[in-house]
């Protein structure tokens, strides 16, 4: 009896004081770890450590997740708290990083409670999970003198720039002013905002209002925005310049961008080898844009002539009303394989990007001038040069391109200090006004003098693609109204946030989610979809040119020979249902022919990781007993 | 570094897996079992998500872990003392600890044996994809880890208990308590019955929760230091226990 009882005490004393060792390491241990991530996913990016190095002042933090109501909640919001644990796990990253400025609170807002009162207050999203929980996943950081910001909702989906959003939300809590965008273009791509009811009149009139382009409209929403004429001399009193397919630029308003990121001013550039969009240029004028001398000076270089392609990242379109559709190689439809481990915030997480006929850019580097891709195409993407007239021939262009063996980037940031473009400064006419009314107003030229070299750093943002942010290709009209189609507005929106952020948030590195698809099952399933969609081309062919020639037989008939056209027609009608059951057969075929490559990968690899190493296990069983039975009985 | 009396356990005590059908049935019901549960026809499955990571792999581990690691360990010192060995054993110049640490390590050797079996999966996820290798070499060594921390509790009460079965059923159920410690349904009734900081020192606990956190690829110094205390705490009183009853 004695024995069992001090038996007993053994086991309660081990227990206890393994629960207590135990609570000492969770304590003490959380804090330092080992990121084995590719994405680093838990460890903060040089830029947010910056930022929080630099914090002088308290910030708030209160973390809102309800997790009493996830936990009640689906399998689907049970899901949602290994995200919540991985933001809890980066936010104390932040923390630990902050000098002892951040501060975090973990808060459960349970139903009908103050929690749940403030962070409704506070304007974060609150969704109903049954009739009694609702859920909230949220952030709010709020600044010494009262400001604060907020992330409305963690979304899952939006893992890879949760890191970014954070740091944004910390950094402009500290200043947390609306940011001014210069907007200069040699297109008509802002015009003055006209009121719905001078709008109403000029229609009336029979006058087209002129419009600024959406995406103008769409960044109204989140900056003030100043338009630069193009004979502008000198840019100031913006945070961000926007240069929209700088063609013809004067030298004076190249000058002014020069100096504008000499100065440490941050640009968002766009150009474009060929610009569909350039309707003016449509009367002889070149469609193409670029800014040759001063990238260089930013280490940059649109390849001329030359375009982007990739035949797995081809969007489907018809060329010319009536044509089946088909693969254009033109039209570079980008998802997550556009930023795969490219890891920058400007890019990451958009998935469905549309470009038209976007340009190669190339980084020569130059000595203080870090360079790194933003967009780019698979590896098996290739720069492509075409004529004018092979740009109208898609399919020419589809079978002359070749593919390569390295990603070819069509959009690019830099950062650093660059030397000027004109060393000189530039000469430019001034007018002198007239001292008195009897006198004209005189002109003479003057130096401008320029900069000659960055004092700080400044960040250069180059996409080489104008068409991507018209109306035409990146918004869509619902009749709910003007609607985004795509991601395309999202990009130019994030480079403008990052640029006219500090230079360290333009630094936060994108978590990055690396492409894990499976490659091989990829690659057969575009195999088998080429071919299916040249089979449905086919089917289509035999269709429109039995009906081309049913027509022209319904065009021949007269009078005597009315019942003769009938039954030609009904002959060709029997021939064609023929010919498309037979094609039809072969596209089901082809169909099922990748299905099941597929499925039998699967099964080879599932019979493969059930049965090869047990089998292996047993038959070394057999043979190693069977041989120490053999030694055993010879001793 | 190790006495080459531990050595010596360790090296007949791992011959004793491949010598009886017993280590053979485990490694072959485990292969079996992951391969088949991870290719599962199902929402789960890893030829479905079609992402090459492992996650659909190391889902399934703690809970084949959890039967088939009792079975290893209870018969550690269980049958040594139902067949009379164990007299036999600690009267050899053999210290108590030696033994325990020796069949402690053999048993973990063969686990990590078994585990290795699991290779094709890592060559599997490497010609489908890109895979995470970071994350991966993670998840395994946290695999490794919970196998030592469910060996050191069979060892415990393998040591126990001379019958088997029961050494079974005790090792599973206190396994599955550390496994289900952070589960929401426990911590939630928990939380109905005692205060904040109890319901958070259980959840400090679970296993599963530490075991997650380094498949997820990052692995902190407190998952390490509670796997540390499970496997050196649950050996160490198995030690504890032993002795005394040696000395009785």
């Amino acid at each position: 009896m004695k024995g069992k009882k001090e038996e007993l005490l053994i086991i309660v004393l081990s227990a206890l004081s393994m629960v207590f060792l135990i609570h000492i390491g969770s304590t003490i241990g959380k804090k330092f770890q080992l990121d084995f991530t590719q994405e680093n996913l838990y460890t903060l990016s040089d830029g947010s450590v910056s930022i929080l190095k630099k914090l002088n002042a308290p910030i708030k933090l209160k973390f809102f997740y309800s997790k009493t109501a996830a936990n009640k909640g689906s399998e689907g919001i049970r899901g949602f708290n290994n995200y919540a644990q991985y933001v809890e796990k980066l936010l104390k990253q932040y923390v630990a990083n902050s000098g002892g400025n951040l501060t975090l609170e973990i808060i459960d807002p349970r139903p009908d409670t103050e929690n749940e009162e403030n962070a409704v207050a506070y304007g974060l999203k609150k969704f109903y999970i049954t009739q009694t929980e609702s859920y909230i996943f949220g952030l709010v950081a709020i600044s010494e003198t009262g400001t604060e910001k907020t992330i409305e909702f963690f979304d899952p989906n939006k893992q890879e720039t949760v890191e970014y959003d954070i740091t944004k939300m910390i950094y402009t809590v500290t200043d947390p002013k609306k940011k001014t965008i210069g907007i200069l273009s040699s297109l008509p791509i802002i015009k003055e905002e006209t009121s719905p009811y001078m709008a109403q009149m000029m229609r009336m009139q029979g006058k087209k209002p002129e419009e600024s382009w959406i995406f103008i409209k769409f960044l109204r929403e989140f900056y003030n925005l100043k338009e630069i004429k193009p004979d502008t001399a000198e840019i100031k009193s913006i945070d961000t310049l926007l240069v929209v397919h700088p063609k013809n630029f004067s030298e004076k308003t190249r000058f002014a961008i020069d100096q504008f990121v000499i100065g440490g001013g941050n640009l968002l550039l766009l150009v474009d080898p060929s610009a569909t969009v350039d309707r003016i240029a449509r009367q002889g004028d070149s469609n193409s844009s670029n800014l040759k001398k001063l990238m260089s000076m930013w280490g940059l270089e649109l390849v001329e002539g030359q375009f982007a392609g990739d035949k797995y990242l081809s969007g489907i379109g018809a060329t010319r009303p009536g044509v089946p559709p088909s693969r254009l190689l033109p039209l570079v439809t980008c998802d997550q394989r556009c930023t795969d481990g490219l890891g920058d915030s400007i890019s990451s997480g958009l998935k469905q990007l549309t470009l038209i006929y976007p340009g190669v850019l190339k980084f020569i580097p130059l000595a203080g001038v870090k360079g790194s891709p933003v967009l780019t195409t698979t590896d098996k993407g290739n720069a492509y040069s075409a004529g004018p007239r092979e740009l109208m021939n898609p399919a020419g262009l589809w079978n002359k391109f070749s593919e390569g063996s390295s990603k070819v980037p069509m959009g690019y940031k830099v950062i650093g200090k660059y030397k000027t473009a004109f060393p000189g400064g530039i000469s430019v006419e001034e007018v002198v006004a007239a001292k008195s009314d009897k006198e004209k107003p005189t002109k003479h030229r003057k130096i401008l003098p320029a900069t000659a070299e960055s004092l700080v750093e400044s960040a250069v943002v180059v996409i080489a693609d104008v068409d991507f942010i018209h109306d035409q290709f990146a918004f869509k009209k619902t009749m709910f109204g003007v609607q985004i189609a795509n991601n395309n507005s999202n990009l130019v929106l994030n480079a403008l946030e990052a640029l006219s952020g500090s230079k360290d948030l333009i630094a936060v590195r994108s978590k990055g989610k690396f492409n894990r698809n499976f490659t091989v099952i990829d690659k057969i399933e575009f195999e088998s979809e080429q071919k299916t969609s040249s089979k449905t081309g086919e089917i289509n062919g035999s269709i429109r040119k039995f009906q081309n020639e049913i027509n022209q037989l319904g065009r021949m008939a007269k009078g005597g020979n009315i019942a003769l056209i009938q039954s030609e027609s009904v002959r060709k009608k029997r021939e064609l249902t023929k010919k498309v059951a037979s094609l039809k057969r072969e596209l089901r075929s082809v169909k099922r022919d990748g299905r099941e490559k597929v499925e039998n990968i699967g099964k080879r690899l599932q019979y493969i990781n059930t049965l090869l190493v047990p089998v292996m296990v047993l038959l070394f069983g057999f043979f190693y007993n069977k041989r120490r039975k053999k030694l055993t009985a010879a001793h | 570094m190790m006495h080459h009396t531990t050595k010596a356990i360790i090296k007949r005590e791992l011959k004793s897996y491949f010598t009886t059908p017993l280590g053979y049935v485990f490694t072959v019901i485990f292969l079996f079992a992951i391969g088949y549960v991870t290719f599962e026809p199902g929402r789960g499955s890893f030829f479905v998500m079609r992402q090459a990571d492992l996650s659909s792999f190391f889902r399934y581990i703690p809970w084949l872990f959890i039967f088939l690691i009792p079975s290893t360990a209870m018969r550690l010192w269980a049958e040594e003392r139902k067949s009379g060995t164990i007299e036999f054993l600690l009267t050899l110049p053999v210290t108590v600890p030696q033994a325990v640490l020796g069949k402690f390590i053999a048993a973990w050797i063969f686990i990590a044996l078994a585990l290795l079996g699991t290779m094709p999966i890592v060559f599997t996820v490497a010609y489908l994809g890109k895979p995470d290798y970071g994350v991966i070499f993670l998840g395994y060594f946290a695999s490794l880890l919970l196998a030592g921390s469910f060996l050191a509790v069979g060892t415990f009460f393998s040591a126990i208990t001379k019958n088997q079965v029961v050494s079974f059923i005790l090792s599973v159920v206190f396994c599955y308590i550390f496994l289900m410690a952070g589960s929401p349904p426990i911590l939630e009734t928990l939380s109905t019955l005692f205060p904040k900081y109890m319901v958070s020192l259980f959840e400090e606990l679970s296993i599963l929760n530490h075991f997650e956190s380094m498949g997820r690829g990052v692995v902190r110094l407190s998952d390490l230091w509670f796997f540390g205390a499970m496997i050196v705490g649950w050996v160490y009183a198995s030690m504890s226990l032993l002795d005394y009853k040696k000395a009785n």
